[in-house]
This record gives C-alpha cells, sequence and structure tokens, in this order.
C-alpha cells in the first residue's frame, strides 16, 4: 500500500529520466505508465532494503530498450524524429546552444547517453548507476568518459556552431525531491 | 554497440579522463582527488575539459526540467496485452477462490491475515482510493478507462460489477453538479477495485472507490492530504471511498449522500 505512494514519489524523476532517454513526452508518458505498471506487479520481486529509485530505473531501462527495437525505424538524424520538435525550454536559457546539446545527446549511442543521463542529470552515484545498467563500476566509469568526450566531439565538429564554447547562460535548476 | 568508439581511451602522451569525469561527479577517493586537482592546475586542456563536463551537466538539467505536473502520469491499467490481462485475471479469481473459501470455512468470519485491522494505520482501501485520485483525477489525456456519461453508465456498471462480482450502484451526483465521466478497474487489497470519476462543469473531479472489504466501520473516516480529502465507509462487505481535492466541508455532505444511496448508514456519521 505504501509501495504504491513510493511509486508515486518516483513518479517526476522516472518521467523526467524518460523524457529525457527518449526525446519524445508521448514516448516517454507511455514508458512511465509500463513502468509502474510492471513495478506494481512486482513489487514483491523488491528486496527490503534495495533502492527504489534505482530499481524504477531499471525497469524502466528494460522497458525502454524492448521498446526501441519496435522503435528503430527512426533513425537519429532524422529532421522528423520526435526529438527535433521537442519544445525548447523557456527563456532562462540560451536555447540555441540548448540544442545543439540536445541534439548531440540524441547522437550518441545509447549506451552512453543512458549513463550520461543517469548520472549527469539525475545525479546516481556510480554504484547506483551500475546497478541499474547491469554492469561494473569500472564500465560505468569509462562510459561515461567516453560520453562526455563524445559530446564534446559533436558539440565541436557542428558547423553550425562555429567554434564558439558551450555555455550556460543562466539555468534555473530544479532540486531533486 | 557503438560503444566501442574509445573517445575516453588515453592516447599515447595523454592523460586518463576518467579521472576527469569521476571528478565532477565526485566519485575520487580523498587522494584522487588531490591528485586530480592538482593537474587541473597545470593543465589547462584538462581544466578545459572538466569545465565542458560540467556544462554538460548544467545543459542536461536545464533541459530536462523535472516535470512539474507530476501526477498527469497514469499508474495502473491501460494498453495491457491479453495475456497480462488473463493472468491478471487469473490472479484475481484466485484471490477470490481463496478469500470465498476461507470465508467459507470460518462462516464468514474474515481472517485477520487477509485484511489490514481497522484501527492499525488507516484503512488500506482509503489510502488506495486517496492515491488513485491523486493519480487520475488530474490527468488530462486518460482520466477513465471507459468513458461513460450518464447514459452510457448502465455497461460501465455492468463490467466493473463483473469484475468486482458484486452488482454495484453508481449514485448520481448531478445535484451537486458532478457528472459521471467513466471509471476504471484497479488492484485493491484483496482483489480488483472500482474507480468512478465525475467532473463538474468547472473541471473538478471527484471519484468515488469501491472495492471488497468485509468489515463494517460504524463511522465514518476522513483522510487529508495536500488540500485532498477522501471520506471513506464500509458497509455490507464493500468499502467506499469519496474523493475530491475539495474542502472537507463541501465533500462531507456529498459524501453523506453516497453512503445513503449505496445502502450505508449516514446517521452513524454523526
Amino acid at each position: 500500500m505504501s509501495f504504491e505512494a513510493d511509486i508515486v514519489v518516483w513518479l517526476p524523476v522516472m518521467k523526467r529520466y524518460a523524457r529525457a532517454l527518449t526525446g519524445d513526452p508521448a514516448w516517454a508518458d507511455d514508458l512511465v505508465q509500463d513502468t509502474a505498471e510492471r513495478a506494481l506487479s512486482r513489487w514483491h520481486a523488491l528486496r527490503p532494503q534495495s533502492n527504489l529509485r534505482a530499481w524504477l530505473l531499471t525497469i524502466l531501462r528494460h522497458l525502454y530498450i524492448d521498446q526501441l527495437r519496435m522503435h528503430r525505424e527512426i533513425a537519429v538524424d532524422d529532421e522528423n524524429a520526435p526529438w527535433s520538435r521537442m519544445p525548447a525550454p523557456p527563456g532562462e536559457v540560451d536555447t540555441l546552444v540548448l540544442r545543439d546539446v540536445q541534439r548531440a545527446l540524441y547522437r550518441l549511442p545509447i549506451e552512453q547517453r543512458e549513463v550520461l543521463l543517469l548520472v549527469g542529470l539525475e545525479e546516481l552515484s556510480y554504484q547506483e548507476a551500475a546497478i541499474v545498467l547491469k554492469v561494473p563500476v569500472g564500465t560505468v566509469m569509462s562510459r561515461l568518459s567516453r560520453a562526455r568526450e563524445h559530446m564534446r566531439a559533436l558539440l565541436a565538429e557542428d558547423p553550425c556552431r562555429k567554434g564558439s564554447a558551450l555555455k550556460v547562460v543562466r539555468t534555473v535548476v530544479k532540486s531533486t525531491p | 554497440m557503438n560503444d566501442d568508439r574509445d573517445y575516453a581511451k588515453p592516447g599515447p602522451g595523454e592523460p586518463d579522463l576518467r579521472a576527469l569525469s569521476a571528478l565532477v561527479d565526485d566519485e575520487l577517493s580523498d587522494a584522487e582527488r588531490a591528485a586530480t586537482l592538482e593537474r587541473l592546475a597545470v593543465d589547462a586542456d584538462a581544466a578545459r575539459r572538466v569545465a565542458h563536463y560540467r556544462a554538460q551537466n548544467a545543459a542536461l538539467k536545464a533541459l530536462f526540467a523535472m516535470p512539474q505536473e507530476t501526477t498527469r502520469c497514469l499508474v495502473l491499467h491501460r494498453r495491457v496485452p491479453w495475456w497480462q490481462r488473463a493472468g491478471v485475471a487469473a490472479a484475481w479469481l484466485s484471490v477470490g477462490i481463496m478469500l470465498g473459501s476461507a470465508l467459507g470455512s470460518v462462516l464468514g468470519l474474515t481472517p485477520n491475515w487477509i485484511l489490514p485491522s481497522l484501527s492499525a494505520d488507516q484503512v488500506a482501501f482509503a489510502q488506495r482510493a486517496n492515491i488513485a485520485y491523486a493519480v487520475y483525477a488530474p490527468e488530462q489525456r486518460h482520466p477513465v478507462e471507459v468513458a461513460a456519461n450518464e447514459k452510457e453508465k448502465a455497461q460501465l456498471v455492468s463490467w466493473l460489477s463483473r469484475r468486482l462480482d458484486r452488482s454495484l450502484v453508481v449514485p448520481s451526483l448531478q445535484e451537486y453538479g458532478y457528472a459521471l465521466v467513466g471509471g476504471r478497474l484497479l488492484p485493491g487489497e484483496a482483489g480488483p477495485a472500482a474507480q468512478f470519476m465525475y467532473q463538474n462543469a468547472a473541471g473538478e473531479r471527484l471519484t468515488l472507490y469501491v472495492t471488497q472489504f468485509s468489515r463494517d466501520t460504524a463511522a465514518v473516516g476522513l483522510l487529508s492530504d495536500g488540500g485532498r480529502n477522501t471520506f471513506y465507509w464500509a458497509n455490507q462487505g464493500m468499502g467506499y471511498a469519496l474523493s475530491g481535492q475539495v474542502p472537507e466541508t463541501h465533500l462531507r455532505p456529498i459524501a453523506l449522500d453516497v453512503c445513503g444511496a449505496l445502502g450505508g448508514h449516514p446517521e452513524s456519521w454523526r
């Protein structure tokens, strides 16, 4: 019973991660829905002392990867891909630069994107990310390092960017619950 | 996998970039951290990389703010594949059989291990009702699983009655300006539960949650949680909960009426 309430607490986190991962708000909503549904039907599989957030994100990731196979027809550079139509966040940030970051993010291989989002966005520890991704901590570390360098390379090579450095003019960082 | 493009692998004469990344994430031991900071002081390229990594994090957080409409997610039952439905139905059936046989064997006395005791924490079904309201009432896309206006009500009620194995009654709240929008089936404590949703002209919603609950509570209970109120009671083997994001004083007379309409004893509330 309180398990449901616990899940509700993590809904915003799941939703944010799903949006970032898929780049598609509608898909993200479905993923969160599916995740919550699966979590509720499998709550007995959750060991008492385990980390609920990591467990939920693990389920979400599995579902995403399953669904990715069905979505494979969307090419990453496709101008019609959902994330290319994703609304840019409102005024406080330099939306042009953020849009480049967004583009670069979805050009990363999924393995790099997910670790970058788990640690860089969701602020999971390497240990927690290792649980979600089912890989050793060392792999999290090196994959993440590759992801960041890959982002750097993508942002530098973008011809529209004329070599300007990545900068965030002003961000309003929302705190996590 | 494209992950093999090894951007972080230290090339000849190139520093290990993993430490720079781990510095940003605060994942280094004290000694490693000190060493890395020293390195940054003399290595402008490493310092630029660390700054870039931090900027990436900030950009990600700016791009993906925490959703504000936290409850616009559905939690239960939509687009469930048939085989899963069959599984769920079978599970409920077995619960039903278990309950039925248990009840039969003790001549109507409900074993304690099946239902939570009333005095211990708040009645579980009321909590579920309360959460179900929080989850579905703000939902724009799928507030209900099966839509039904007052005319189509019969079909919805017969579907949910079949699932709950009870003949359900859905009281009209027209008098209070709330019309039935539809309903959904949810898993409850000891079997399925039905949630009926009503909405008024201003778009405000109330839900009536109905589930099996084998004890009668003489009195009504009230759960209040962040502006959300749930009145709950039990009667003739069923638990009922009326929830709304409305003041208690507004909800109470409606709940009294609903209780009466459902064969309860609102007079005992006073």
